[in-house]
Order: structure tokens, then C-alpha cells, then sequence
């Protein structure tokens, strides 16, 4: 039945679209709508500087999403983004005190101490068979005492390297902010690694059926620890991006980044429970937040119309998908 | 015994799961104050009897006549509304809570909208007295009772619900001698009560002792219905048998050729929670071995363990005569030993459903196509051509979700995916479980094949007509050890399901217990 349904769906539907899923294919005309709706308002929405000032904001978002999309679909969900995303920025910064050493690894160091993070999540949910909503948010507690320890509750007074800046507000091509380059860079090798390897099929498979993998003779527990090591690094790097754009690291400037990162997966169409979800629909996922939040305060809303109208539309948006038939 | 209305009748009852017929136009009568036995081997539709009268499924066709009053039970609530309550096997207590709050756990005793203690524990008390196991406190909770007292628990919270009918669904199997012994004392009072009892079990003895009635099935039918102690157990047995068989088996090679060579696996005394006890077997390149008795033996345990699944296992396993610890699929599958399962359940430990026929058909064999992690599509193409071939699997294409495959053409996918990886030691959990009679024989082919090539097979299934036409030998399985190893012509029918049952059966040859 299902079966005849697709065909005839693929009938009048142009080539290059027959494969999308369905989801993608809705955020994209969310985009669109919003922009439509925006340019109502004021003609600046169409305008190329606002599109791309968007995408350079959104390339943040972009980073950490692309982390969060490999732990959902394991089936598995990373709440200890924010923090992470905190102590990539702060341990970052911290390392350009350390002299020109310090400058140079100021980056590399800051993705690292995140896939440290991502490294406990992983042992906890793999090995220990810990959920990952209980390891993650512990986790993130954690982490929290410890960023909050280092820096005495304050906000720290080191300031990013210029290379982090260069990263995150240069544009090495004219007119193409670096930010956008490095999620550009970031989502080509994501979607290489889940369409073309043998470890993005792993990944599929665990987050469809977990126990059929395990009996394929998948190391699954390897799986998931690396994935959630990845997140964790993504999550650090988003976060050592944020710093350069900031010019330094600030208390909670993760925060708000943890429902627009699990939103932005699952409204591109990524299952919740794992197993199906495609890169581009995340992609269209975090454009659309980003477009959303961007709208809500040009409008001037007030900040706490603004938190209720993102959360009611984000609601909005997954009970729609959330209707359409799963394949499974 | 006819002259009365019977309490319960089921008239021309029919019921199929998609292609497969589970009841064809069963009847049964049940009179109240009896004992009404149902025997049948694996498959011949007692569960599915029991399923519709206590209101789980429904019938296709046929009515169920209570009191002579036609009723249909819309869930099991109804059914249990109208007298008919059934202990089944797997124990549907609440571990973490008392025993009273599971004998009640459907209809608690309210006062002012909050569930009356008293009145439940009171409940409770009645109850088990009537199971015949006062000594069970009804605050105890559950988690702390040994298996056998849960299941009369379980019984006591069925008679807590008042019936007039009481299925009884393999209700001893977990129990010792000595509650086997109460729960029969249950059972005969009940009887003089006046209730009607269905009386389900594998065990011949319990049914000499216990029933009033026998009604035998076979292939979703009812063959005969006796007056216990009318006949013997082999007759009994021929009445579980004597169908046509139309299964097309591939011819056997000389028996004892292939055991001549040295053993590609064996175990010796494995033992694993209490589930399978000391068992030892060998296993030779080129022979089909098959695992039989009855369903939930240890068979599937056993498989398991080999492949590394089951944790804390006693005993050892030798391949190729050197002792190796097989932690995980993953070990079970790598070079050296070469091992493959297809497992039980298709659906949800062979494939991935959503996921597409090539993603997993290559599934197993991810590690043999990627170079440097990366996957290289022409060698998987090829891999996968060969085995489309080889299995002759009917897809519309390579690229459409598994789960849109007929279910036989889902079993050569779980099998492809395997058979790529060349395997040396094959294991199969019940591989033809509902699937279509024509996959079934290719199957059945393909094993042979297999085994002629050199692998060796380890078989479990269900049905015994697959393993008198498959196997070399036949290992028959009874409460987690090897009872008893058939080969060559002594594989048939009467003897398969002799040893199933734990029975000495007429003409029997020596017994060759394989764990003496």
C-alpha cells in the first residue's frame, strides 16, 4: 500500500526531488514562507547581505547540529551541549594565555577538551548502559562545576586568538564569511561519512535496530562511543567558533543553544528515535531557526514573546512531521 | 457426557496470519467439572485456540458459544467478564509490586476513589487459599518469591477474577514437583466446584493424571477427542503426527561420511543460568545437525551462546579443536572461526526494516568492503549480484526499504547477507518460521548445498518434518540439556517427538544419551 502510494507521489514530482524525504522538503518551504512572511514586513529580508549575514549566524548553529544529528540518530540524544559548547569556548581562550604555543593549539585544544566531554558520554551510554538523557545532563552539571570553579563565576578575562576571530568573522573569499566556509566544510565531510562509509552505515543501522546490528558483528558499543566523542567535539568547536565571533568566552553562552541544536535535527526530518534523517534536512533545520529567530527580533518582539512564539512554532512544526507516516 | 448443554462450545473456528493458516475449522466442547486436556505438537494451533477464546485476537470465522448463548469477546477483559480467565505461561506479575496488589492489579477494591487496602488484601488471602497457598504473605512482593510460588500467584490472581472457565497454558512447566503436585490438588478441587478447565501442557504424565478429556490437534484441526486413559501414548502420539507431508527434501548424503572428518566445533558441558545444563556436542564440516524438541528448551540458547551473545557461560567451546572465548557476534564472525547466525526473529535481530536491501544485504560484511573506512560500491555490487543470484531473491530493486519484501524474500536477505561472508559454521534459529512452503524448500536446497561445500550447519527448528528431511543428525533437546541424539534413519516423526516429550515411546533402540 505504502508502496503505491510513493510511486504515485513520484509521478509528478521533478526527478532530482523524488528521492528527498518528505520532511526536507517541508523545511525548505518553511524557509521559503518565513522569507516570504519577513519581506511583508521589510524588503531587507530578500536583501543578499541579511541572507548571508543569516547563514554566517546560522554556521554556529550549523556546526553543533551536525554533532547532535549523529547522537539522534543513534537514537540517542547529547544534553550536555551547552556546557561543552562553554568549555570549548573557555578552555580555547584559556590556552591563548600560554604564550605563541598556547595561541597556535588554542583551537585544537578546545576541540579536544570537547570530545573529552563527548569520551564520557559515550563510556556512559555504551559501557555503562546509562540513558543518554540521565549521562548527558550529569554530564553537563559537571561540567558546569568545573567551568564555573576555573573561571570564579566570573567571566573569564582571556580573550580569543586572532585566528579563532580570523575563523569565525574573516572572509577569505570575498563576500563569504569564513564561518560559512567552515560548516560548508563541516557538512561535506558529514555527509561523506554517513553516505559513503562503512561507519555511517553502522550508524543507521544502530539507531534502527540495535540488536540487529549487534548481531550482524557490529562493535556497536565503539559506535556509539565515537559518535557521541564527535558530538562532543562538534559541540567544543561550535563553541570556539562563538568565542572568536565574541572575540572571548562568556558564563552559559551555550545555553541557548541547546533546544535550537535538537530542534534544528529533528525538524530537518531526522527520526527522533533514530535510523533515518538526512544531512540536507538538517541543513534545512538550522536555516530554518535561525531565519525564525532572526524574524522574532527584527520584529521587535519582546523577549518573552519572542521565547514563547520559537517554542509554540517549534511545537507546531514537529507535530506536523510527527503526523506524516513513519517508514518504518 | 452429551446429554447437557456443554458450558462451552467453539464451532468451526478459523484464523490465518497472512498467508499462514493457524486454525481451519476447529471445534471444541468443554463441559463444566472437567479437566479438558489439549495436546499438539509445535504449530498445531492450541496457542491460537487459547488466544481467541481469552479474547486476544479474534476469529476469522467460526462463533463461541457460552451456556449455549452465542458471545464474541471484544479484548480480554470481556472474555474474562464473561468467566473465562487464563494463566498463560510467560508470568504476567509486577516484580516490584506485593502480591496483593498483583492479584488485584486489574480491578482494585476502591473506597472514596482510592484503592481499599483491606478489601485487597482480604481478596488476596481468599485467593491464594484457594490456590492453595496460604502461606503466601499477600504483602511479599513478588521479586522475592522463587519462579514456582509466581506462578501460583499467577493462578491465585486468575480465581481472585471469579471464572467459570480456567485456561491453564502450560501452567506447570516452571513449577517443582511439589507445586506441580499443589496446583493439581487446585485443580481437582476447581473441578468439583464445577468449573470447566483447559488444561494445556507437553507433559503426558500431567495429563493422565489429570485430565477428563483429550482433544488433539493437528494443523490448525482438531483430529479426535477421547476420554483420557482411552488411549495410549502412542497412539496419542500417531494422532499428533499423521498428516501428508508435501515438503520436497534434497537427497542426504551417506550418513557418517561427514563425521569421519575432524569436528569444526565443539562444546563441552556448557552450561548458562540455569537455562542449558552440560551439553556437549561436535560439530562436522558438511553435516546438517539438527536441534529438536520442544519449543523453548534451550534451543535458542544454546545457538546464542555459540555466537558469543550470552554472558557468564560455563563449559567450553573448541573450534577446530583449540579452545577459544567467543565474547560477541563480532568475534563469532571474524577469521579463524568464521561463525554465522541467522537469527530467530527477521524483523528485529536479522534486518533493519526501514533501511534499504543493499544497505542490508553488505550489513555484516561492512568490515571486508571498506578500504581506509570508506566503502567501495563496486565490490559490494558484485558481492551483492552474487548473492541476489545465488539466493534467487525477488525485489523490485536494491534500493527499497527490506521491509517491503515478502517475508520468505526477507529470509534470504538475513541469510545473503551471511552466506557473503563465506561462513564455516552456519547457525540457523528457526529459519522458516512463516514463510512460504516454496522458500521453505529452497532453503532446504540451499543447506544441503551449503553443507556439500564444506560448512558446517547447526539447525534449530520447530518443525520436525524439516528436520527428519534436512538433517544428518538430530539432537533433541528437554529442559536445557541433550536428551537424546538421533542419526541417520532413526530421525523420524515418532521418535522426534518421543524424546521431545520426555517419554520412552515403543521400539525405541538404545538410548543414546549423549551426556551420559
Amino acid at each position: 500500500m505504502s508502496d503505491m502510494a510513493s510511486h504515485g507521489r513520484a509521478g509528478y514530482l521533478p526527478g532530482f526531488l523524488r528521492r528527498a524525504d518528505p520532511a526536507v522538503l517541508t523545511a525548505f518551504a518553511c524557509i521559503v514562507v518565513l522569507l516570504f512572511l519577513g519581506s511583508l514586513y521589510s524588503r531587507n529580508f530578500l536583501s543578499p547581505e541579511y541572507l548571508l549575514q543569516q547563514l554566517k549566524v546560522a554556521s554556529f548553529l550549523g556546526v553543533i547540529a551536525t554533532g547532535m544529528m549523529l547522537v539522534v540518530l543513534l537514537g540517542q540524544i547529547d544534553l550536555s551541549v551547552p556546557w561543552t559548547i562553554t568549555a570549548g569556548a573557555m578552555m580555547a581562550c584559556a590556552a591563548a594565555a600560554y604564550g605563541p604555543v598556547g595561541t597556535a593549539l588554542a583551537m585544537p585544544f578546545g576541540i579536544l577538551c570537547g570530545v573529552l566531554i563527548g569520551l564520557v558520554n559515550g563510556i556512559g551510554v555504551a559501557y555503562l548502559r546509562i540513558p543518554s538523557m540521565i549521562i548527558t545532563l550529569a554530564t553537563n552539571a559537571v561540567v558546569q562545576g568545573l567551568m564555573v570553579v576555573y573561571t570564579g563565576g566570573s567571566s573569564p578575562q582571556d580573550t580569543a586568538t586572532p585566528a579563532m576571530r580570523y575563523v569565525a568573522t574573516g572572509s577569505i573569499l570575498p563576500g563569504v564569511p569564513n564561518a560559512v566556509i567552515v560548516w560548508a566544510l563541516v557538512g561535506i565531510a558529514m555527509v561523506f561519512l554517513l553516505t559513503r562509509t562503512g561507519f555511517g552505515r553502522t550508524i543507521y543501522g544502530i539507531g534502527n535496530r540495535e540488536r540487529a546490528a549487534y548481531l550482524s558483528g557490529i562493535n556497536t558499543r565503539r559506535v556509539v562511543l565515537i559518535a557521541f566523542a564527535m558530538c562532543g567535539g562538534l559541540a567544543a568547536f561550535g563553541g570556539v567558533l562563538l568565542a572568536g565571533y565574541a572575540s572571548k568566552a562568556a558564563q552559559s553562552m551555550g545555553d541557548a543553544y541547546l533546544l535550537p541544536s535538537i530542534a534544528a535535527v529533528v525538524l530537518g526530518g531526522t527520526s527522533i528515535l533514530g535510523g533515518r534523517g538526512s544531512y540536507l534536512g538538517t541543513v534545512a533545520g538550522v536555516i530554518l531557526i535561525t531565519l525564525l529567530q532572526s524574524i522574532l527580533s527584527v520584529m521587535q518582539m519582546p523577549e518573552a514573546g519572542r521565547q514563547i512564539i520559537y517554542g509554540i512554532v517549534i511545537v507546531a512544526m514537529l507535530l506536523l512531521y510527527g503526523r506524516t507516516p513513519a517508514s518504518r | 457426557m452429551d446429554d447437557a448443554v456443554p458450558l462451552l462450545r467453539m464451532e468451526g473456528i478459523s484464523k490465518r496470519y497472512g498467508g499462514v493458516k493457524a486454525l481451519e475449522k476447529a471445534d471444541l466442547s468443554v463441559n463444566a467439572g472437567s479437566i479438558h486436556a489439549i495436546l499438539g505438537e509445535n504449530g498445531a494451533g492450541k496457542s491460537t485456540l487459547i488466544k481467541i477464546l481469552s479474547g486476544v485476537v479474534g476469529p476469522d470465522e467460526g462463533r463461541i458459544l457460552l451456556d449455549g448463548r452465542e458471545v464474541t469477546f471484544a479484548s480480554p477483559a470481556a472474555a474474562n467478564q464473561a468467566g473465562i480467565v487464563c494463566v498463560f505461561q510467560e508470568l504476567s506479575l509486577v516484580p516490584e509490586l506485593s502480591v496483593a496488589d498483583n492479584i488485584v492489579i486489574s480491578d482494585p477494591p476502591q473506597r472514596f476513589g482510592m484503592i481499599d487496602h483491606k478489601a485487597q488484601r482480604r481478596i488476596a488471602e481468599e485467593a491464594l487459599a484457594r490456590a492453595g497457598a496460604a502461606d503466601i504473605h499477600p504483602r511479599a512482593l513478588v521479586k522475592d518469591l522463587p519462579l514456582s510460588r509466581r506462578q501460583i500467584v499467577e493462578i491465585a490472581k486468575a480465581l481472585a477474577r471469579k471464572p467459570r472457565i480456567l485456561i491453564l497454558d502450560e501452567a506447570t512447566s516452571a513449577l517443582t514437583a511439589a507445586d506441580v503436585a499443589k496446583v493439581f490438588d487446585v485443580c481437582k478441587r476447581l473441578r468439583s466446584e464445577g468449573l470447566a478447565l483447559l488444561y494445556i501442557s507437553h507433559r503426558m504424565n500431567e495429563i493422565r493424571e489429570l485430565a477428563d478429556e483429550c482433544t488433539v490437534f493437528r494443523n490448525g484441526h482438531n483430529v479426535a477427542s477421547y476420554r483420557a486413559g482411552t488411549r495410549s501414548d502412542d497412539e496419542v502420539i500417531e494422532m499428533m503426527i499423521g498428516r501428508q507431508y508435501s515438503h520436497v527434501f534434497p537427497a542426504k548424503p551417506d550418513s557418517g561420511s561427514a563425521s569421519k572428518s575432524a569436528p569444526v566445533l565443539e562444546a563441552r558441558s556448557l552450561s548458562w543460568a540455569g537455562r542449558l545444563h552440560d551439553i556437549s556436542l561436535t560439530l562436522h564440516p558438511g553435516e546438517v545437525v539438527g536441534l529438536g524438541g520442544l519449543d523453548g528448551q534451550g534451543q535458542r540458547e544454546l545457538l546464542l551462546a555459540f555466537f558469543g551473545v550470552l554472558r557468564g557461560l560455563g563449559g567450553q567451546v573448541l573450534i577446530d579443536g583449540k579452545t577459544v572465548s567467543i565474547d560477541s557476534p563480532a568475534a563469532a564472525r571474524a577469521a579463524g572461526i568464521g561463525m554465522a547466525l541467522i537469527p530467530e526473529d527477521r524483523k528485529t535481530e536479522g534486518l533493519m526494516l526501514p533501511m534499504t536491501v543493499r544497505e542490508n544485504l553488505s550489513f555484516a560484511s561492512l568490515d571486508r568492503i571498506t578500504k581506509a573506512g570508506i566503502v567501495d560500491r563496486d565490490q559490494e555490487q558484485e558481492l551483492i549480484d552474487d548473492m541476489v543470484r545465488l539466493l534467487a531473491i525477488k525485489t523490485a530493486g536494491l534500493d527499497i526499504p527490506v521491509g517491503a519484501l515478502s517475508g520468505g524474500n526477507q529470509q534470504k536477505v538475513v541469510i545473503a547477507k551471511w552466506l557473503m561472508r563465506q561462513p564455516r559454521i552456519i547457525l540457523l534459529n528457526d529459519p522458516t518460521r512463516g514463510i512460504d512452503v516454496g522458500t521453505k524448500q529452497e532453503i532446504y536446497q540451499l543447506l544441503r548445498k551449503l553443507a556439500d561445500t564444506g560448512a558446517a550447519i547447526l539447525f534449530y527448528s520447530t518443525d520436525y518434518d524439516e528436520l527428519i528431511g534436512c538433517c544428518d543428525r538430530v539432537l533433541v533437546l528437554y529442559d536445557g540439556a541433550v536428551r537424546r541424539e538421533l542419526v541417520g534413519a532413526e530421525i523420524t516423526e515418532h521418535a522426534l517427538i518421543a524424546s521431545a516429550l520426555n517419554i520412552e515411546a515403543e521400539g525405541q533402540s538404545a538410548m543414546q544419551e549423549v551426556n551420559a
